[in-house]
C-alpha cells in the first residue's frame, strides 16, 4: 500500500455525484489527501456503485454483481477503495461484507462476474474518506495544518445515514453518539452546534428523491430549518449524495415551496480544505447552488 | 409462489442468509420503528404496519401502496428494534418483490436506464465536464462512461443482461430506453 | 410426527411385560442385571418400540430379567424392580427412561430401600437422548435406544458399590448480601436459632427497596415496611452483622466453608457515633454525588447513606475524604492529628468518635451453608441513547423517579425538576429489557407495576399533570396487580401504546418532545413533556463477579445466577450447600425475593438442623502403589482437593473437598488417578458397547490392538468386581449404613 514517498495508495471510487455533479468534492479531496501524502488512484471502468436505496431495492441480485465488479477493479489493483459518498459506502461495504459472510453468494457473484472475465476475491477493503482522516492522517496532522480557523463558526454536522448504520456492516460503534464528524470539525476551531434531528435522513436516500421529489425535499426542509434555529453557520457532512440533496436541493425547494433557502453546505474535505487555506475556487464551491458567506472565509 | 413472508426470505435469503429475513417473525409491534421513522412524520408510512401486513400475506395492499417506496433506507428503526427486526432489509426485500410483479415507477426505471447506458445513474453532460475543469480535474474521469472505455461500459451492461434487469424495467436494447418510449421522454 | 403417529399403533402395547435374560440362573456372585424399559405414558413408546427394546435387553450378558412399564418411576414400576431384588434374582438395576437429572436419585432410592448398594444402579436416557429429539424416526430411534441400554448394561456389569460419605455441618450460616432478600433469609435461620453470618458491602442493610418510595400494587410507604425489619436484623443475637464488608476467599465444602471477610474501615467508632450531624456540616466535601438519592442530591465525604440505615453510624468515604485521599484536610494531616496538633473540622466538630488509624480487618469463620443474595444493577439508561438520558436532564431513571417521590428524598417527596412542578410527565416502559439491541432479551418483570406505581403517584401529586404511560405490553400477573393496574388508569393516567422512537428537545424551550407512534390508533405523534421516566430494566450486579468465581457459581446466558434445576430447584446450586435468592438469579418484586430469601433459609436449615450432609460420593482416588507423587493432579486440580503426603510422596485426595470433576484423572501419566463410580474401564466398556455394530449381546472383533486391549480390561474388570468392593469402604470418614 506504500506509496513511492512512503506515502499510502488508494483506489478512489468516485460514483456519480462526485465526478459528475460536484467535482469540487473530488478536487478538495484528492488535493488534501495528496497533502498528507495519501495517493489517490483512478479506479479506471469502475461504474455507478451501484445505488444502495435503488438498485438494492428494486433488485438485489443485480444490485450485487455489479458493486462486486467495482470492489474486482480495487483488487485487481491490489488496492483498499475509499469513497466520498454514503451511498458508494453503503453499497461497496455491504456488497463485500454479505460475499466475506456468505460463501455460497460469493461463488454465485463471481460465476456471473466470470462472463465479464473478472472475479472478486474478497482482498480489498472499502473505506470513507472521513475515516482516513480521522485515523490514518490523524486529528493531530490534520489540526497543524489550519491556517485560517474557523473559531467563530457554528457547524451543524449532518452524518447522512450508510456512514453509521447499519452498525453491524459499518462498525463505526453507536449510530446515535457519533464522534468523526465532529471530531473533525473542531480539530478546525469551528463549534459543533446540537440541532434538532441532527442524526437525521437527508430525505434522498432510498430512492425516495425519485419517488416524490417535493416530498423528498421537505425532510430536508426540515433539517435545514433546524440548523438553522440553532444559529448555525452551515452544514458539513460526508456524503455527495446528500450535497446534491441539500445543496441543490435548496434551488429546488425555493421553487417548490416559495423559500429563499440559501444555507451554505459544505462535504467535509471543502470545509478541512478553506480552513487550511485552499481558495473557494480551488475547492469548487464557486459552482454549487449555495454561496459561502464571509464568516467562513476569513 | 408461496406467502409473502416466504418469497421475501427466499428471495432475500440468498443475498442476506434467510435467519436475517427471518427475524420479521420476531417483530412484537411495539411501534418503535414508526416512532422514529422521519418519512412516517411525513408520508403514510409505518413500518410497524408494513411488518404486519408482511405476515398477513397481505401482498396486494403491500405493493400498491406508493409509501413502500418512501422509506429512505436510512436504517434508524434497524438499528433501534428491540427485537433485532432486519426492518430495512425487510422492506428492501419487499420492494424487490414488488418490481419483480411490475410495481415499478417510470423515474425509478430511468435510473437503471442510465446506468446501462452510460455506467452511472448520473451521467456526466457537457455542463459538468467543464465544472471539472474549473477545480483542475480532467474533463472527465476514467469511468466506464468515458468514450475510452466502451469495453468496461460493456461489462456493466452485460451484468444487466445476465440478472435480466432489462426485461424487468422493460429496456429497449435498440432504443437504449425503456421500449415504447420517445429518447429522453418520460411519460 | 403426525404421520407415523397413524402409522405406528402405540396403543397396542400392553402396559408392561418381561422376557427372560440370557444370563438367567447365572451365580450369585456375578453380576445379574435387571433391566426395566420404561414408556414414560406415551413420551417413550410413541417413538420407541419399548417391547423390541426389552426383548433386546434380555439378549444382552449378564441380564437376567427385562421388563417394559408404562411409568417405572410410579410406586407400581419401582415394585417391580423391589420384587426382582427381593426375591434375589437380581444384584444390578438398570433402568431405560429418562435423564438422570429426573429419576436417579429416585431408582437409587429404589434400590437402597431393597437393600442394594445404589451406586449398582445405571440408566440410560431413552427420552431426552432419543424419544424427544428422533420423534419423527421411529425405527431408528428402536435402534438407538437399544444401542444405550447395549451401553448402559455393559457398565452396569462393572459398577462398584460405594458408601456414601457424611460430613459435620458447621451449625451456621453465611448470607451474602444485605438486602430484602438477604435480610429475610437472615432472619428466618437466626430465628431458628442458628447463628448467621450476614456480610454487605455497603455501610448499611437494605439494599436497593430502602430506596423505594412505596410498594406495588399495596402503595405503602416502603420505609415503614422495611425500617423494623432491618432494626431486627441489626439487633438479632444470632446475627453476626458486618455491613461495608467483603467477601474476600471462600474454601472448603458444605458444612465446612471457609469464609475470609474484608471489613473495610468506617474510620468511625461506631459504638460511640451519636448519628447527629455536626461532622457533616464541618466536612469541607460537599459535593460527592448521595448514591442513595441517585445522585440527584450530593453528600459529604463523612456520611450515612440514608436517616434509618443499619447500622445507624457514619462513615468516611476514603475515595473523597482529602485527609485519606491527598493527605491534608485544612492543616491537618494523619501526622499532626497523632502529634495532637492540627485535627480535620470533623474531628474538631465531633472529638473522640473518628479514627483515622482504623484499619482493613480480615475477619474468618467457617460457615455451614452460604447463601447468595447479591441483588442487581439498574441497566445503564444510556443503552438506549435514542432517549437522550445525560444528555437533557428531562430524561431521569426510574429510580430517580422513586427518590422523587419518597419524603426522605432529594425534594422532600415532592416531584419537581429544578425546583419547577413538571405539567407533563412521560413513562416508556421496558427500557433496557426485553431489548436484543441492548443486550437484555428478558423481560425484566418489575417494570410494568412500578411504573404503574409511580405513574398513580404523580397523578395523586400533581392531579393537574398529563400524565402518560408509554408501553408496548402491560404485564400485571400478580396478585392484585391487573386491579391495579384498572385502577390507574381510572385515576386518569393515559396508558398510550407503542415504545417512542426518541427525544429531541424543543428548541428555544427547556422541554422535552417524545416522539413515537400510538400503535392502536397507527399515527405518528409528537408529545410534548417536562419530565420522562425511564422504566429501567434489571441486570446482574456486576460488583459479585469474584463472589461467582469463588463459588464456582453459573450464570446462564442473561448473566443472572443459574439454578440447579429452573423449575425444580429455584433456589439451589450445582453445589450443596450454597444457596441463591433474589435478583441475582432474576428479576423480581419485593414478594418473590422475601419468598426465595425464605425458601434459602428453609434450605440451609435441613443442613444445620441435621448437622450432618451427603458428600458427593463419585470423587477422586489415589491408587497409592502406582502413584509416584508427581503432582500434576493437584496443577489441574480446581478446588485444591489433593495434597502430596510427604512422608510416603503419594498424593491424597481430600473427600470432602473433591466435587468428582475427574481432571485429575485425565493428566494422571500414571494412572494412578481414578473416579470412583467413573472408572477408566467402566467408561471404555460403556464407550465400546456403544460403538459396537454387531446386532446382538456380543463385542465386535476389535479393529486393533489397543481396542483389543481395552475389551480385555473390560472383561478383566467384570470379572473381579467383588473383590474390590472392600476397597473403597476406607474409615476416613463415617459411612452411611447400608439401609436393608
Amino acid at each position: 500500500m506504500s506509496g513511492e514517498d512512503g506515502g499510502k495508495e488508494y483506489a478512489y471510487f468516485l460514483g456519480c455525484i462526485t465526478p459528475n455533479r460536484y467535482p469540487g468534492i473530488e478536487a478538495a479531496t484528492k488535493k488534501i489527501f495528496k497533502g498528507f501524502g495519501i495517493e489517490s488512484k483512478e479506479m479506471v471502468g469502475a461504474s455507478c456503485c451501484p445505488a444502495p436505496g435503488v438498485f438494492g431495492s428494486f433488485d438485489m441480485h443485480t444490485w450485487l454483481p455489479v458493486a462486486a465488479r467495482n470492489l474486482a477493479i480495487a483488487e485487481e489493483m491490489g488496492l483498499e477503495i475509499f469513497v466520498t459518498c454514503n451511498g458508494c459506502y453503503a453499497t461497496l461495504q455491504e456488497a463485500d461484507h454479505l460475499l466475506k459472510k456468505h460463501p455460497k453468494l460469493k461463488e454465485k457473484t463471481n460465476k456471473i462476474l466470470s462472463e465479464i472475465g473478472r472475479e472478486y476475491k474478497g482482498t480489498t477493503k472499502v473505506n470513507h474518506s472521513i475515516v482516513i482522516m480521522h485515523d490514518i492522517i490523524g486529528l493531530d496532522k490534520l489540526k497543524e495544518r489550519i491556517t485560517k480557523p474557523m473559531n467563530d463558526v457554528n457547524v451543524a454536522v449532518h452524518y447522512g445515514c450508510h456512514f453509521l448504520k447499519p452498525r453491524e456492516v459499518r462498525g463505526h460503534g453507536s449510530s446515535e453518539t457519533p464522534y468523526i464528524l465532529e471530531d473533525l470539525v473542531k480539530v478546525t476551531g469551528a463549534k459543533e452546534v446540537d440541532y434538532k434531528d441532527k442524526l437525521m435522513c437527508c430525505g434522498a436516500g432510498g430512492g425516495n428523491r425519485t419517488a416524490d421529489s417535493v416530498q423528498s425535499l421537505e425532510w430536508t426542509r426540515q433539517k435545514l430549518v433546524n440548523a438553522t434555529i440553532a444559529g448555525c453557520d452551515c452544514m458539513v457532512h460526508p456524503c455527495a449524495f446528500c450535497h446534491l440533496q441539500l445543496d441543490r436541493g435548496q434551488a429546488e425547494m425555493n421553487k417548490a415551496f416559495g423559500t429563499d433557502f440559501n444555507f451554505p453546505i459544505l462535504f467535509i474535505t471543502q470545509f478541512l480544505g478553506l480552513a487550511m487555506g485552499l481558495s473557494v475556487k480551488e475547492l469548487g464551491l464557486d459552482i454549487q447552488t449555495t454561496t459561502i458567506p464571509e464568516k467562513l472565509l476569513k | 409462489m408461496g406467502t409473502l413472508y416466504e418469497d421475501m426470505v427466499d428471495y432475500g435469503g440468498e443475498v442476506f442468509g434467510r435467519e436475517h429475513l427471518e427475524t420479521l417473525r420476531e417483530c412484537v409491534q411495539c411501534g418503535k420503528c414508526t416512532g422514529g421513522c422521519p418519512s412516517g412524520r411525513n408520508t403514510a408510512l409505518r413500518t410497524r404496519k408494513l411488518m404486519q401486513m408482511a405476515l398477513l400475506d397481505m401482498r396486494e395492499e403491500i405493493f400498491n401502496a406508493p409509501e413502500l417506496w418512501f422509506c429512505s433506507t436510512c436504517f434508524t428503526c434497524y438499528e433501534r428494534c428491540p427485537k433485532g427486526v432486519k426492518t430495512t432489509d425487510i422492506i428492501r426485500t419487499l420492494r424487490n418483490l414488488a418490481a419483480k410483479e411490475g410495481h415499478m415507477s417510470v423515474p425509478h426505471r430511468m435510473i437503471g436506464v442510465y446506468v446501462m447506458k452510460t455506467g452511472h445513474a448520473v451521467p456526466i453532460g457537457p455542463a459538468q465536464m467543464e465544472l471539472r475543469e474549473a477545480v483542475g480535474l480532467e474533463s472527465q474521469p476514467p469511468t466506464a462512461q468515458h468514450p475510452q472505455n466502451k469495453e468496461q461500459l460493456e461489462q456493466v451492461q452485460k451484468l444487466f443482461r445476465a440478472t435480466n434487469y432489462d426485461a424487468m424495467i422493460d429496456f429497449d436494447w435498440d432504443t437504449m430506453n425503456l421500449r415504447g418510449m420517445d429518447k429522453g421522454g418520460k411519460k | 410426527m403426525g404421520d407415523l403417529e397413524e402409522e405406528y399403533d402405540y396403543t397396542k402395547i400392553p402396559p408392561t411385560g418381561s422376557a427372560e435374560g440370557i444370563a438367567a440362573g447365572a451365580p450369585e456372585d456375578s453380576p445379574r442385571i435387571g433391566v426395566y424399559v420404561c414408556h414414560c405414558g406415551i413420551n417413550i413408546k410413541m417413538t420407541v418400540d419399548v417391547e423390541d427394546v426389552m426383548r433386546y435387553a434380555a439378549s444382552l450378558p449378564n441380564v437376567v430379567v427385562a421388563r417394559h412399564y408404562i411409568f417405572m418411576c410410579s410406586d407400581p414400576g419401582q415394585d417391580l424392580i423391589r420384587k426382582d431384588l427381593a426375591a434375589g434374582r437380581i444384584n444390578r438395576v438398570v433402568v431405560a427412561s429418562c435423564s438422570p437429572r429426573m429419576h436417579e436419585p429416585t431408582f437409587r432410592k429404589t434400590c437402597s430401600d431393597s437393600g442394594l448398594n445404589p451406586f449398582y444402579y445405571e440408566m440410560a436416557n431413552i427420552r431426552e437422548h432419543c424419544s424427544w429429539p428422533h420423534g419423527d424416526f421411529h425405527k431408528e430411534a428402536t435402534e438407538k435406544a437399544k444401542e444405550l441400554v447395549r451401553s448402559a448394561v455393559a457398565r452396569s456389569a462393572l459398577l462398584e458399590p460405594i458408601e456414601e460419605k457424611l460430613v459435620d455441618v458447621k451449625p451456621e450460616a453465611l448470607v451474602i448480601g444485605g438486602g430484602v432478600t438477604g435480610m429475610y433469609a437472615a432472619l428466618d435461620i437466626a430465628n431458628g436459632g442458628y447463628k448467621v453470618h450476614l456480610v454487605e458491602s455497603k455501610p448499611s442493610i437494605g439494599g436497593h427497596v430502602a430506596q423505594l418510595s412505596r410498594t406495588f400494587p399495596t402503595l405503602e410507604r416502603t420505609a415503614s415496611l422495611l425500617t423494623p425489619r432491618m432494626i431486627e436484623v441489626g439487633a438479632h443475637p444470632n446475627i453476626d452483622l458486618m455491613t461495608y464488608s467483603e467477601v474476600e476467599e471462600i474454601g472448603g465444602y458444605i458444612g465446612n466453608f471457609d469464609v475470609k471477610v474484608k471489613r473495610k474501615p468506617r474510620y468511625i467508632d461506631t459504638e460511640k457515633c451519636k448519628d447527629c450531624t455536626p461532622c457533616i456540616e464541618a466536612c469541607p466535601v460537599k459535593d460527592i454525588p448521595d448514591e442513595f438519592n441517585e445522585g440527584l442530591s450530593t453528600r459529604s465525604a463523612i456520611y450515612i447513606p440514608f436517616p434509618f440505615a443499619v447500622p445507624p453510624a457514619y462513615t468516611i468515604d476514603a475515595e473523597h475524604c482529602l485527609l485519606l485521599k491527598e493527605g491534608k484536610c485544612g492543616d491537618a494531616t494523619l501526622e499532626t492529628i497523632k502529634e495532637g496538633k492540627a485535627v480535620p473540622p470533623c474531628m474538631a466538630a465531633c472529638p473522640g468518635v473518628i479514627d483515622f488509624e482504623q484499619k482493613e480487618e480480615i475477619e474468618e469463620f467457617t460457615a455451614g451453608t452460604i447463601i447468595v443474595a447479591t441483588g442487581y444493577d439498574l441497566v445503564n439508561p444510556e443503552v438506549s441513547a435514542e432517549y437522550k438520558y445525560g444528555v437533557y436532564p428531562n430524561v431521569i431513571t426510574s429510580m430517580e423517579f422513586e427518590r422523587l417521590l419518597s419524603p426522605g428524598g432529594p425534594t422532600g417527596g415532592k416531584i419537581e425538576l429544578n425546583g419547577k412542578e413538571p405539567k407533563d410527565i412521560m413513562f416508556i416502559s421496558c427500557v433496557g429489557s426485553r431489548n436484543k439491541q441492548v443486550g437484555n432479551e428478558y423481560c425484566s418483570r418489575v417494570c410494568c407495576m412500578y411504573l404503574a406505581k409511580q405513574a398513580y403517584l404523580a397523578k395523586e401529586q400533581l392531579p393537574d399533570a398529563n400524565v402518560t404511560v408509554c408501553f408496548q405490553d402491560v404485564r400485571a400477573f400478580g396478585k392484585g396487580f391487573e386491579e391495579f393496574y384498572g385502577d390507574v388508569k381510572t385515576k386518569g393516567v393515559f396508558y398510550m401504546r407503542g415504545l417512542p422512537g426518541e427525544i429531541y428537545k424543543k428548541p428555544g424551550s427547556d422541554r422535552v418532545v417524545v416522539r413515537g407512534e400510538n400503535t392502536l390508533i397507527g399515527e405518528p405523534y409528537e408529545q410534548e413533556a417536562d419530565l420522562v421516566v425511564l422504566g429501567m430494566g434489571l441486570a446482574p450486579n456486576k460488583d459479585v463477579e469474584s463472589i461467582i468465581s469463588m463459588l464456582k457459581l453459573s450464570t446462564s446466558v442473561d448473566g443472572f445466577l443459574m439454578e440447579a434445576h429452573p423449575k425444580l430447584r429455584p433456589v439451589d446450586t450445582a453445589t450443596d450447600g450454597i444457596f441463591i435468592a433474589g435478583c441475582c438469579v432474576s428479576p423480581k418484586d419485593i414478594t418473590d425475593s422475601i419468598a426465595q430469601g425464605k425458601a434459602t433459609a428453609s434450605g440451609s436449615l435441613r443442613y444445620l438442623v441435621q448437622g450432618r450432609a451427603v458428600i458427593e460420593p463419585a470423587i477422586s482416588q489415589i491408587d497409592e502403589e502406582i502413584c509416584i507423587g508427581c503432582g500434576r493432579c493437584a496443577e489441574v486440580c480446581p478446588y485444591g482437593a489433593l495434597e502430596l503426603d510427604e512422608v510416603r510422596h503419594v498424593m491424597t485426595v481430600n473427600e470432602a473437598i473433591c466435587k468428582g470433576c475427574g481432571g485429575c484423572n485425565s493428566v494422571c501419566p500414571s494412572g494412578a488417578a481414578t473416579m470412583k463410580h467413573y472408572r477408566d474401564r467402566q467408561v471404555y466398556a460403556q464407550i465400546d458397547a456403544l460403538t459396537e455394530v454387531t446386532d446382538v449381546g456380543r463385542l465386535a472383533e476389535p479393529e486393533s490392538a489397543s481396542a483389543a486391549e481395552v475389551a480385555a480390561e473390560a472383561s478383566a474388570g467384570a470379572a473381579d468386581t467383588g473383590s474390590e468392593t472392600g476397597e473403597v469402604e476406607g474409615a476416613e470418614t463415617e459411612a452411611v449404613p447400608s439401609a436393608g
